[in-house]
Parts: structure tokens; C-alpha cells; sequence
């Protein structure tokens, strides 16, 4: 379609005409700004350190910003409860979490009654109507469909009975079907309804409480179409009142949202134990205080989005924003390094400091179709165990992250079932072990890493992580490996690894859930590249013990299964690691009810303010 | 002269052609598609994501499609990166911003430091002259970055502590003429600090030859004062170099200020286009690269019709 209608050229001439209004606004020939009069009283401004969000569209989302932006205004089945660690789900849509019938393979589902979309224009009167079960269907079928640019379907497929059918053959059809039903998808009433799973996955629990199956109007979609990521229409909290791409948010109370409480304080156990590790903290920290307290407490929030740090620490130390993360370049200015203990000049202020650990893995990882540095042979299991023994994880940290990191043996990060005591694992080949590292090297015939060709590694284009790179360059001279540095930007990594043309990498996995499946399924034969198995790691003993856990619920016979998988993965050595980012988050005495966490987003509804 | 100009357009046009094919060819040199899939995607994913960004299509017909959009004024596509935003909401949106601390900056500089560089020139080699001269290259020998950075920390973030309220934004921007000193001062003077250093430098070069010109001894022969020299003689003769310089400038006043507009929070076309280069967003940076080349072309053409108004001499042919 070439030559443009009328319609298109009037469609045109209007967005000329608005442009050159713009551009007139924006040059300030009409002066005044578009803040309103009457702004509610409990007012948050938040940082979020990135240019923002790219839609407001669940299905279209995958970035930890796109979650941040999306859970203001949407919600999911299930969500973590706020102050509980380790992470639990709870209902958030539902009535009660659902039951499972079957051995784990249906599913039966409560919605709660007189939950309301946002009034919006797209629905008759603007009034939003009850989310049913169609809702939950419908929200569901939109990750199948291409249309969307869907980047969670992964977290369905091979999941629910007939859906991985239904997708084919909708997205071969001239026109994608939502009524079209799917036998997994049954509805009982307009409260009630069951999923039907092939296999009883557990990690379907934990998809429901993720931004991606958060429940959209159908009218909504329709209604504005393309735009649909810049008009949300959600159930959540808040509402959006302006996007100013790539430099703030405002979003403001839901007026209908329904009545939803802050959690009631649990009290100590009987036996004088505390209910869940870290309670009697919370309880200090007075996080308890708003107990029972309407949700969401604020009224407005403002999000400002901070490319760089600087501006974002200096607005948080002039107290414009009401926390902020510690850019590395500040980290001394705001801890003494020797105990990471935060400074008397911000103690004084009230700024209290929270280090998050995060569900973290910091890697490097091989290719083990590499004809050189791949292969399950012991001689080659021997190069990379000797590699591995000489990256120093300890100094990194020291170097680069003021020794505030977290090393560990494994895919498995700490907080996770399977993850090492201690965080080392009782057979391990962590750095720097020299003489080890050299014996291996000969044992594999390889003495001083004579024969052995130069290993080609590719990072990302970022200062430290070239520096990184360096550094372990000079430890594995030592023994006589020559490495060659590539770096390159995310894109052509990913092409790269998709092709299999990666002989060693560095990169990071954040997870999507604290389960370690999520990292064990990065070493699943069947998933090998272009899917997520970058290793290209193809053991069907692992691949064996994967397709068992995966189906298992939590349990101690399961978590035996993941310690073999991990140990399996530390022997073979397809990847170098692991190291868990941790990070400071610095908050001012007026921010209430702040219990930083990146595994989920929807806390900023439990935040208060409270100025002198 | 609309015979010159149109004759100029023409032969600008194969110019404006190679461009933009060397621009596309640049930007497809490595496939963006696998940086924009989700997890765990499989081949047939990457298939339709690719079908999906009209990159299975041959080169050639991605630009024609493109002259086509172009010469029709289509900016109708979306972004790969925002869905639902057009590629003429979002230059719309971010080039008027740009412009709002560009087109200050540019007008600030040029005044200031023609002026300071006819001052420098007529006490050639005296300490007026060398201080001036010291404190341009001075200026010019600091990073940018330096000059950020600190203007933010002293120029913002220091002197509302030291003032008690906030007298220049540290970060974020809002549109009107009444928010621009709060949000856009601060930036519009690190920039022009920036960029004196360099043009004062060039205008006194300019000067200089300037004031060695026998009608400036003519002049001073014929008593005229050394304001009138300055001001009608001298500038009058000296404008050839200054409109060149002026209007090369001109098609980067949209470009804006990667650097500043990312460390002060301002959404302009170059936080845009960084944004859209580093993310893959060809849409963006074609039609951004597009028009920027034909407004280059155009304000080579307009720099020759000046010179004919500024010199007599100079005729269009």
C-alpha cells in the first residue's frame, strides 16, 4: 500500500497540525504548565533508574521497568505477600489461593466479587465494569497472539491443555480468535473457572503472579487498539495520568479500587519464635504501624526516570525524592568500605540504609558445542574446571562492587531451595587455585596451556566489564591460556549466542521467580540455543532430573534433585560462577512502610508518608 | 535566485539519495532481531519478529519504502521500541524540546562571543586580548562532561542548599515558557560556556584578519569612532565566516544534547536518538536521519543565498 487515501492524508494534515501545536507548547508560546490545581495530599516521588518503560501493555513487557511501570495499574491472580521473606504468594484477585486437584493438574480458580476495571472511556457510561472469569481467558489468549509482540509466551508454552495448539492455528488464521475456546481454559461461572495443565507444572503458580498474566478489558484492547500501551485499563491501584516518555510518570489513586487492606501484624509465634525471619525488624522499623490502613495510601506518584546517577543521588540528598540506590561512584561517600557500615552524616538525617540481595547470577558462561573449549570429555571438562579455577569472583567484588556482592558456587542464588550452604558447595572449583588449575591443565593435556588455542571471550561494551575481562585475562596468563577479548553490544551478543558463535561469554541471568527452576531451565537440552540454554548444555541425566522437578511441587526430595542438578552443573563447568549483585537502597525517615525487593513491584501501594 | 535554488536541490538530490542507502546499509549491518525477543525464543519466533519488523524484505524495497514515507511525509510508522507511539509523535514530541534549550544556546553563544572576540581583536596582544584568549582555551580544554557535572552539582544541587530553595531544576523538564529558566537556564548556560570558548576563538581568528582590512584604516583615517568600526565595518565584513558557521550550525540545533538532556532528565532528540540507536529503533533513527540530512542540504543551499545578500560581491549563478 503505496500511494496514501484521503483519509490517510487528512489523518495526516491533523498530526501536522498537532506537531506544530506541540512544537508552539513546547517552545512555551503558551506558557503555564500542565499541572493541576487540586493535587491529593499524600504525595510519593519515586526514581526509577532508566529512561522508563517502553509500553504499558502486560503481554508486551519484560524489562524490570516494564513491571515497575505495569503493577501500579494492573494486577495479577496472585501476588507476594509485602513483608514476608522468604517470598510468599497470596491471592490478590482470587478469593483464596486456588486448589489443585489431580496430582497438581487442575486447577481451580475463586475470582473475588466486586472487582472493577478503572473507569475509562472504553467502556458504556465510562463506568468499568466487573472483571469475570472471561477476563483471566482472554488476557491469557493475548500472550498467544503475535499481534502483540508477546515476550512472555515462554512463561505458558507447553503449559496449559490445548493452548499451544490454539496459538498455531490462530496465528495461521486470517484473523486471530478470542472466542475460540481452549479445553485448558474452563469457565464454571463468571466467578469460577479451572486451568487443565499438560504436565502439573509448578511454575504456573508462580506465572500467575507475574505482570504478564495480569488482567486486561477486552474493551480496553479494542477500544484504543495500537495505543493500548500508552492508555492502560487496568484493576490496580492507581491510574495513569501522565506519561512524559523517558522522563516521568504521574499516576493517581483509583477511586474504585476496591477495599484492600495493609497486612495485619502476625504477632510472635507462641513459642516466642518470630513468624517469618526478620519480623522483629519490621515491627522496629514500624512497618507495622499502618495496619489495616486502606490500599493504596498515597495519593499520587510521581516516577522520574534517571538515565544517570548523579541527579537522581543529588535529588535524593536535597530530599526531592524520597529514596534512592547508591551509585557505585558514591558508595564511599555514603559507607565506610571496612564494615559497609552507612555514615554518621546520613545516619544523622534519618536515611536509614537496606542492602537487597538480589535473585542474582553473575556468569560466564561456554559454549559446549565448542569444538575447542565445549565437549563432556574429561579433557575438556578439565580446561574449563581449570579456567574456573582461576577467576577471581572475590577480587571482582572487591574491584568493582566495594566487596558487597555475593559469591557462590552454582546456578542457584541464595534464598532459593538448592542454593549451597554457606554458598559454597562441598566439591567446587572457585578461583584463584593456581597450582590446582595448572595440574588440570596438564591432566588434560594441555601443560602450561601449550596447544591449547586462544580462548575468544565476549562481553558487553561497558567500561567495567571490559576491565573485568582484563583481569581475568591477566589470572589466566598465569597459566598459560590466552584469552582474546571481544566486546560487543547486547544485540550482537544475543545473535551471537542464538547462532551458537559464542565460545565463552560473560552475562547475567535475573530471576523470574524465587524458584531455582528458573535457573536450572537454562541448562535444559531441549531448550539449547536460540531458546534460552546459551550453554548449549545437552546432559540427559540433567535433562532427565529437570523434567522431574519441574512437575514437583516444593519438598526436600525436590530440592535433593536440585543440589544433584547444580553439583552436575559445577563438575561439567559450562558456565564460571556465581556471583548475586546487591543493592543499597537508601531511604529518607518520611518514607514509610518501605521494605525494598526486586523480585516483585507492587509495593509502592503500602508506602506512606509522614513529614514533621 | 529560485533558479539557484532549485537547480541546487537537484543536484543535491543522488547526495541525498547516498545518504540515506549509506545510512541503512549502516544500521543493517548486524541483525537487531534476536536483541528484541523474549526469553526462551525459538526459531520460528525470530522468524515472525523478523517478518513482523519488515526486515525479511529486500533491502532495496526497505528503501524504497522508506524515499516513499519520506516523500510523501509519512511519519505514520511505529516504533519498535515504544508500541502505539509514531515515529512523528515521538520527533514531534522530542525536537521542539530540543530546540527549547538549543536555540538560546546557540543565540547566547554567537552574540557573546562576537562580541568578546571584536573586543580581543582590537586590543590584539595586549592582556585584555590574552586573557580572553587564555580563558577560551581554557574552556575549550575541559571535557563537557566536567562542565556538566559540576554545573549540576554547584549550579543546582549547591546553590539550593546554599539559597534555601531551588533555583535551577537538578533534573526533569516541563514544557512552557514560564518552567523554562527553572528547568532549562542552567543547561542552556553550561552549554554556552561550552561552546564560547570554541567560537570566540574562531570570530577573533576572523577579527583579526579583520582589522588588518585597509578600509579599517581608511576609516580610522576618516575619524570614524571605534564603536562604528566595530559594529558597521568591521561586522559587516566579517559576516561571510559568521553565517557559515551559523548555519552549518543551524540543522544541529534539533539534534539537541545527548549529554545534557540525559544528566539533566530533558526528553529531547538526543536522549531520543541515543535511546533509539542503542535500542535497535530503526524507525527512529531513519526518519530522524533523513530529515537531518535534507535540512543539512538545505541550510547549505540557504548559506549561499546569504552570501549573496551579505556580499555584494558574491553572485548566485
Amino acid at each position: 500500500m503505496l500511494a496514501p487515501d484521503i483519509n490517510t492524508r487528512c489523518v495526516q494534515a491533523l498530526a501536522l497540525l498537532r506537531h506544530a501545536l506541540a512544537f508552539f507548547i513546547a517552545l512555551g508560546f503558551f506558557g503555564g504548565s500542565i499541572a493541576s490545581a487540586d493535587y491529593p495530599e499524600i504525595v510519593l516521588h519515586l526514581p526509577m533508574t532508566t529512561a522508563g518503560p517502553n509500553s504499558l501493555d502486560p503481554v508486551r513487557g519484560s524489562s524490570a521497568y516494564d513491571n515497575k511501570a505495569c503493577n501500579y495499574i494492573y494486577e495479577s491472580l496472585l501476588e507476594y505477600e509485602y513483608l514476608h521473606r522468604p517470598f510468599k504468594l497470596k491471592p490478590c484477585l482470587l478469593e483464596a489461593m486456588p486448589e489443585s486437584f489431580d496430582n497438581g493438574k487442575r486447577f481451580r480458580f475463586q475470582l473475588k466479587k466486586g472487582i472493577r476495571f478503572h473507569d475509562d472511556p472504553c467502556f458504556p457510561d465510562g463506568k468499568g465494569r466487573e472483571v469475570v472469569a472471561d477476563d483471566f481467558f482472554y488476557s491469557l489468549k493475548r500472550m498467544a497472539d503475535n499481534e502483540n509482540q508477546p515476550k512472555g509466551w515462554w512463561l505458558l508454552k507447553d503449559t496449559i491443555v490445548g493452548f499451544d495448539e490454539y496459538r498455531k492455528e490462530q496465528n495461521q488464521a486470517d484473523q486471530f480468535d478470542y472466542d475460540q475456546p481452549v479445553e485448558g481454559m474452563v469457565k464454571i461461572s463468571d466467578h469460577e473457572f479451572e486451568i487443565l495443565l499438560n504436565e502439573p507444572f509448578y511454575r504456573f503458580i508462580y506465572t500467575l503472579a507475574m505482570f504478564q498474566t495480569a488482567i486486561v478489558p477486552r474493551e480496553a484492547v479494542e477500544f484504543y487498539g495500537d495505543r493500548f500501551s500508552r492508555h492502560p485499563v487496568g484493576t490496580g491501584p492507581y491510574l495513569l495520568k501522565r506519561w512524559q516518555t523517558g522522563s516521568r510518570m504521574t499516576y493517581v489513586r483509583n477511586p474504585t479500587y476496591r477495599l484492600e487492606t495493609y497486612p495485619a501484624d502476625p504477632g510472635m509465634n507462641a513459642d516466642g519464635t518470630e513468624p517469618y525471619p526478620g519480623y522483629q525488624e519490621d515491627v522496629d522499623l514500624g512497618f507495622y504501624e499502618d495496619a489495616g490502613k486502606p490500599l493504596p495510601i498515597s495519593d499520587r506518584i510521581e516516577v522520574t526516570m534517571f538515565v544517570e546517577s548523579q541527579p537522581m543521588w543529588l535529588k535524593f540528598l536535597n530530599r526531592e525524592i524520597e529514596y534512592s540506590t547508591v551509585p557505585r561512584s558514591a558508595y564511599e561517600q555514603a559507607f565506610i568500605k571496612r564494615n559497609r557500615r552507612l555514615r554518621d552524616t546520613y545516619a544523622d538525617q534519618g536515611i536509614r540504609s537496606a542492602p537487597v540481595p538480589l535473585l542474582d547470577m553473575i556468569y560466564n558462561g561456554f559454549n559446549m558445542e565448542d569444538p575447542d573449549f565445549g565437549g563432556y570429555e574429561d579433557s575438556k571438562k578439565y580446561v574449563r574446571q581449570a579456567i574456573s579455577l582461576m577467576y577471581n569472583y572475590d577480587e571482582i567484588n572487591e574491584a568493582f562492587y566495594a566487596g558487597q556482592n555475593l559469591i557462590y558456587d552454582g546456578p542457584i542464588p541464595a534464598g532459593m531451595d538448592g542454593h549451597p550452604e554457606n554458598h559454597n558447595a562441598p566439591k567446587n572449583y572457585r578461583g584463584p587455585n593456581i597450582q590446582k588449575a595448572r595440574k588440570l591443565l596438564e591432566k588434560a593435556g594441555y601443560p602450561n596451556g601449550k596447544g591449547l588455542p586462544p580462548l575468544q571471550y565476549y562481553t558487553s561494551r561497558q567500561p567495567e566489564s571490559l576491565a573485568m575481562a582484563e583481569m581475568n585475562k591477566r589470572n589466566l596468563a598465569e597459566i598459560g591460556i590466552k584469552m582474546k577479548i571481544d566486546s560487543v553490544d547486547f544485540a550482537t551478543l544475543s545473535e551471537m549466542l542464538r547462532e551458537k558463535r559464542a565460545t565463552f561469554f560473560g552475562l547475567a541471568w535475573g530471576s523470574d521467580y524465587p524458584d531455582a527452576e528458573n535457573n536450572l531451565q537454562l541448562f535444559y537440552g531441549p531448550y539449547k540455543s536460540p531458546m534460552s540454554n546459551n550453554f548449549n548444555y545437552d546432559r540427559p541425566e540433567f535433562n532427565k532430573l529437570y523434567e522431574e522437578v519441574r512437575v514437583m511441587p516444593p519438598s526436600d526430595e525436590r530440592t535433593k534433585k536440585y543440589i544433584q542438578m547444580r553439583d552436575m552443573i559445577i563438575e561439567d563447568c559450562p558456565m564460571i560462577g556465581s556471583m548475586a549483585r546487591t543493592r543499597n537502597y537508601l531511604i529518607h525517615e518520611h518514607l514509610k512502610n518501605f521494605k525494598p525487593v526486586e523480585v516483585f513491584s507492587n509495593w509502592p501501594k503500602y508506602l506512606n508518608i509522614e513529614r514533621p | 535566485m529560485l533558479a539557484f535554488t532549485l537547480r541546487k536541490i537537484v543536484y543535491n538530490i543522488p547526495i541525498y539519495l547516498a545518504v540515506v542507502l549509506i545510512m541503512m546499509g549502516l544500521l543493517r549491518m548486524r541483525d537487531p532481531v534476536a536483541g528484541k525477543l523474549g526469553k526462551n525464543a525459538t526459531e520460528e519466533d525470530y522468524i515472525a519478529k523478523k517478518a513482523e519488523l519488515g526486515l525479511d524484505k529486500p533491502f532495496l524495497t526497505q528503501y524504497g519504502n522508506l524515499l516513499w514515507s519520506i516523500a510523501t511525509l509519512d511519519f505514520n510508522r511505529e516504533l519498535w521500541n515504544e508500541p502505539g507511539v509514531t515515529v512523528g509523535e515521538k520527533l514531534s514530541d522530542a525536537v521542539p524540546t530540543s530546540i527549547a534549550l538549543t536555540l538560546p544556546a546557540l543565540a547566547l553563544t554567537t552574540v557573546l562571543s562576537i562580541v568578546i572576540a571584536m573586543i580581543s581583536a582590537f586590543n590584539r596582544g595586549r592582556w585584555l586580548d590574552r586573557t580572553l584568549v587564555f580563558f577560551a582555551v581554557l574552556g575549550m580544554s575541559i571535557s563537557f562532561l566536567v562542565y556538566i557535572i559540576f554545573g549540576q552539582y554547584f549550579g543546582a544541587f549547591r546553590l539550593q542548599q546554599l539559597v534555601g530553595h531551588p533555583v535551577f531544576s537538578i533534573h526533569g523538564y516541563e514544557p512552557g515558557l514560564t518552567n523554562w529558566p527553572f528547568y532549562m537556564l542552567l543547561p542552556v548556560l553550561i552549554s554556552v560556556i561550552v561552546a564560547m570558548g570554541y567560537d570566540t576563538r574562531f570570530y577573533r581568528a576572523v577579527m583579526v584578519d579583520e582589522t588588518e582590512a585597509d578600509y579599517i584604516t581608511t576609516a580610522r583615517a576618516k575619524g570614524a569612532s571605534q564603536t562604528k568600526i566595530m559594529f558597521v565595518h568591521m561586522l559587516r565584513n566579517a559576516m561571510i565566516p559568521i553565517i557559515t558557521r551559523i548555519m552549518i550550525t543551524l540543522p544541529f540545533l534539533v539534534t539537541g544534547s545527548i549529554l545534557l538532556e540525559q544528566f539533566f532528565g530533558i526528553p529531547g532528540m538526543g536522549y531520543t536518538l541515543l535511546s533509539a540507536i542503542t535500542n535497535d529503533d530503526f524507525p527512529v533513527v531513519e526518519a530522524f536521519t533523513s530529515i537531518f540530512a535534507g535540512l543539512f542540504i538545505l541550510s547549505l543551499i540557504a548559506t549561499d543565498i546569504l552570501y549573496a545578500l551579505f556580499d555584494p560581491r558574491v553572485r548566485l549563478q
